[in-house]
């Protein structure tokens, strides 16, 4: 191991200052405001908290729909990982890409995809009903269900892509000596491939059990009477009892953090670099039996078809005309006045041109200071180390509602002494905002990359010659590629389509599409959203599948 | 390829930075597109200096935003929502006075004393209902008709705590309660009952209004100016004026303290309540006029008959400014989804 040059050193505290600044600075002003600071220390708005059954109930909701996320998550997404990765049969490719689809439903609207398929008139729930010759709908959309399904498909690719993207990085000749060493599959399964596994599974459980504690869109448009702490912030803030808002914003940090916390307790032992990367990755397995290969085909494209039911129903949304579809089973009408509507207005196209350009920039700014930060992380190991990755790691562990809210209250107020700017407002803290909250996404992904890769090869190329760069761009790049692109692209996708930190932080200049399909519901216009949806999930589906052909070759 | 991608970034952010040198005005309202584009494309028209750029929000939002940005004032005029709202922006120091040339017009109970906010339009509350599916007769008539077992699972309701109607509705029966029996708690059961009657609650009025065109629903509380957008629109929707009396709204408008154009607001907040266009909104955007000196004659026709049908209640505007937020927690809290 190389020992960490003095630049390199500087580099990593000017980093963890910068970080320290944007993401853990501002917590800790939102926890000091929450307890009535600097003025006096006031715990009235705490002891409130504590007095209300109902807030505990939000908190603990919102604790166990996350954790459930995670489990559902994780049983549909890491089997059909393996099933990608390792097995080869009729339509592989294609439905491989499909399945990570999910993901770029857009917010809020892709929410109300789901309403017009399985909600009470919806699509699949009136068919069942007429098919079963019901009098009424066979079941209602909403409560914890109808979240924790929402979840369940829409977070299962995260641990699809972490599962895939490692084994993709493994190295076959640790299978072949465990088998030659007389290991069945299953112990092969538990002692080898689960353990080296281990840093891209846990990285997806934080991602998920996070993404499931911020979630916004899913509570809010189903959850009715049932509370989680996200939309329970948003209705103090909405109701102007901002004491009560800070208070819920500490608490759902806090458990955002015992989570995180419990994450890196799990981690600590997924030091592996065994093996380093001298093979190549296994062989897919064709499966032999014409049967078996058919079958493997009917259930792949019944999956995507499900799979892609709520973006069929979103384009179809798209064309429905305001106020045609009424109690019909299936659109009387279908055409494109939603999308001449847009056409017609360059102002409405401008939140398009908003979110495009924030989510490239802060993907590509996100990318260089997540793989700068990663590289420092294990470079520099000890306290610095360690305090980077967790800087890196924070950003996410905090649920966008919370950070926003967080650097909205920081950065309004002109104290340029204690490191306070007015920030709010201005077209600088939506990008700087997405940048930060992409970091975790780049930034984990390639710190996984890294720590699956072996040094030595590094030490090989620094012996035979090979400059600091010509080492990055011939060595390190090219094989840490396929983590720094699945990090890249769901950084700009989640950018790209970001509602709950946009909407406290947009302004006139930077309003972003997940916020004009907003104010299009509030107006009664969802043949509108629907288009701006469209409009995210083809973009989202289109870097999804060029990353997926690449991942192929 | 990298270096094309790069300049791409740049002309975008060239043309997303792009000043045509016009001064920016900017308005912060829950109006919608319909009267937004309405007023900006006229007031631009007659003002070719200034650049009219509006952020559409809930009323609630409005307040919320101006009170997180008052350090940077990204607004220049509070434009819309109930005058309680504009009731807690100006106890928090968000509004600065500007008494505008139409303020002596409006009468003195719809507008502030200190001339921080004025009534411009009048938003009614009413009933609604789906016209395919119930009979004008029979669809509810006035608020307690709602809780008739026949629209039991038959209403949805618009999420109240984001809804500045929907606060002044539940506001309003609270407020009828204290002034008849001394406090809250009939109040409260009324709403319980209502609660028990609801289907569900829905978080924004498209999903409001799907669910009624869908009829998942058939009965809803709303509010006249959109009832008859969506009439216009061709959605099967009916309404009924309350009998015993509506809480008529004052939508109002206000300068944001502190505003980067004052000159530019002030100028166009005396515009929007001038009879010009005051009219142009009752014609095009079916607002209702707050100054009472408009002759009758001058207005749309859907305007004349609705002020021939609507009955104004008599409502304590000061307890629901007062407590319409405690009020609203606890109907969150003790309310919402708990009737049987």
């Amino acid at each position: 191991m190389m020992s960490p040059s003095r630049a390199q050193k500087w580099l990593g505290i000017g980093l963890a200052a910068v970080l320290a600044w944007l993401v853990g600075y501002p917590l800790l002003i939102t926890l000091a405001e929450a307890l009535g600071l600097p003025a006096a220390l006031d715990l009235g708005a705490f002891e409130e908290f504590a007095r209300r059954p109902d807030e505990w109930l939000a908190l603990w909701q919102s604790l166990w729909i996350s954790v459930a996320s995670v489990l559902l998550a994780a049983v549909i997404g890491v089997p059909l990982g393996f099933l990608f990765a390792r097995n080869e049969f009729p339509g592989r490719r294609l439905l491989g890409s499909l399945v990570i689809l999910p993901v770029a439903l857009p917010p809020l609207v892709g929410v109300i995809a789901f309403l017009f398929l399985y909600g009470e008139s919806g699509l699949l729930t009136r068919s069942v009903q007429l098919v079963l010759g019901l009098t009424s709908a066979p079941w209602r959309l909403d409560g914890p269900g109808a979240i924790l399904l929402v979840h369940a498909y829409s977070m299962y690719v995260f641990f699809y892509l972490f599962t895939r993207a490692a084994l993709a990085r493994f190295d076959a000749s640790v299978l072949e000596a465990a088998a030659s060493l007389g290991a069945g599959r299953r112990r092969t399964m538990t002692r080898v491939t689960l353990p080296l596994l281990m840093p891209a599974l846990v990285g997806a459980a934080l991602l998920t059990f996070m993404t499931a504690l911020g979630s916004f869109s899913a509570p809010y448009l189903f959850g009715g009477g049932f509370r989680v702490m996200p939309t329970q912030i948003v209705v103090s803030k909405l109701n102007g009892q901002l004491a009560m808002a800070r208070v819920e914003t500490v608490m759902l940090a806090g458990v955002a953090f015992f989570g995180l916390w419990l994450v890196r307790r799990l981690d600590s032992g997924g030091q592996t670099t065994a093996g380093g990367v001298r093979g190549v990755a296994p062989g897919r397995r064709r499966l032999q039996s014409p049967g078996a290969r058919v079958a493997a085909a009917v259930a792949g494209w019944a999956l995507a078809l499900f799979l892609l039911l709520p973006h069929m129903t979103l384009i179809l949304i798209s064309f429905v005309p305001p106020v045609s579809w009424t109690t019909e089973f299936f659109p009387p009408v279908l055409n494109g006045d939603n999308y001449r509507t847009l056409l017609a207005e360059t102002e409405r196209l401008r939140p398009v041109f908003n979110s495009l350009w924030m989510a490239l920039v802060a993907t590509a700014v996100a990318l260089g200071l997540g793989g700068l930060a990663a590289r420092l992380t294990l470079v520099l190991k000890g306290r610095l180390g360690r305090s980077l990755e967790l800087l890196l790691a924070i950003p996410w562990a905090i649920p966008g509602t919370v950070f926003a809210v967080a650097l909205a209250m920081t950065f309004s107020v002109r104290a340029a002494w204690m490191g306070r700017f007015v920030l709010v407002g201005t077209v600088w803290i939506l990008p700087l905002a997405y940048i930060v909250r992409s970091l975790p996404l780049t930034g984990r992904s390639a710190l996984a990359g890294l720590r699956q890769f072996d040094t030595r090869l590094e030490e090989a190329a620094a012996s035979l010659g090979a400059g600091w760069s010509y080492t990055w761009r011939r060595v390190i790049l090219p094989l840490l590629k396929p983590a720094l692109a699945a990090g890249a692209s769901l950084a700009f996708i989640t950018t790209l389509g970001d509602f709950v930190t946009s909407v406290v932080l947009y302004t006139y200049d930077t309003r972003p599409v997940s916020v004009e399909i907003l104010s299009s519901l509030r107006l009664q216009d969802t043949g509108v959203a629907a288009v701006y949806g469209v409009f995210l999930m083809v973009v989202s589906a289109t870097i999804f599948l060029l990353w997926g052909r690449q991942e192929d070759v | 390829m990298k270096s094309y991608s790069w300049s791409w970034l740049g002309l975008l952010l060239l043309v997303s930075a792009c000043d045509d040198g016009r001064t920016p005005l900017v308005l912060y309202s829950p109006h919608g597109r319909d009267l937004l584009v309405l007023l900006e494309s006229e007031y631009e028209r007659r003002h070719p200096s200034v650049d009219v750029r509006w952020l559409d929000m809930g009323s609630q939002e409005v307040y919320d935003r101006v009170r997180s940005e008052a350090a940077n004032p990204q607004a220049d005029v509070w434009f819309g929502g109930p005058d309680t709202i504009f009731g807690q922006g100006a106890a928090d120091g968000l509004l600065e006075a500007y008494r505008p040339s139409w303020g002596g017009s409006v009468p003195s109970g719809s507008r502030d004393s200190d001339d921080l906010y004025f009534g411009l339009y009048r938003a009614v509350p009413l009933l609604i209902y789906n016209s395919d599916a119930v009979d004008a007769d029979e669809a509810p008539h006035d608020w307690d008709d709602l809780l008739d077992p026949r629209w039991q699972g038959q209403i949805a309701i618009r999420d109240p705590l984001a809804s500045g109607i929907m606060r002044t509705v539940f506001g309003k029966v609270l407020a009828d309660s204290v002034l008849a029996t001394g406090d809250e708690a009939a109040g409260f059961e009324w709403l319980l009952r209502l609660d028990a009657q609801t289907k569900g609650y829905a978080a924004n009025p498209a999903l409001l209004f799907e669910r009624i065109v869908r009829q998942e629903a058939l009965v809803s509380i709303w509010e006249l100016t959109d009832m008859l957008f969506q009439r216009q629109r061709g959605a099967p929707f009916g309404y009924h004026f309350p009998s015993s009396g509506s809480p008529v709204i004052d939508d109002s408008i206000g300068l944001v303290a502190n505003a980067k154009h004052p000159e530019a607001a002030k100028a166009f907040i005396d515009w929007v309540g001038s009879e010009d266009a005051l009219l142009l909104a009752a014609e095009k955007a079916f607002r209702l006029p707050a100054r009472t000196d408009l002759a009758r004659e001058s207005l749309p026709g859907w305007a004349i008959e609705a002020l021939d049908q609507i009955v104004v209640a008599e409502v304590d505007w000061t307890l629901i400014a007062d407590r319409g937020t405690e009020w609203m927690a606890r109907w969150d809290r003790e309310v919402r989804g708990r009737g049987e």
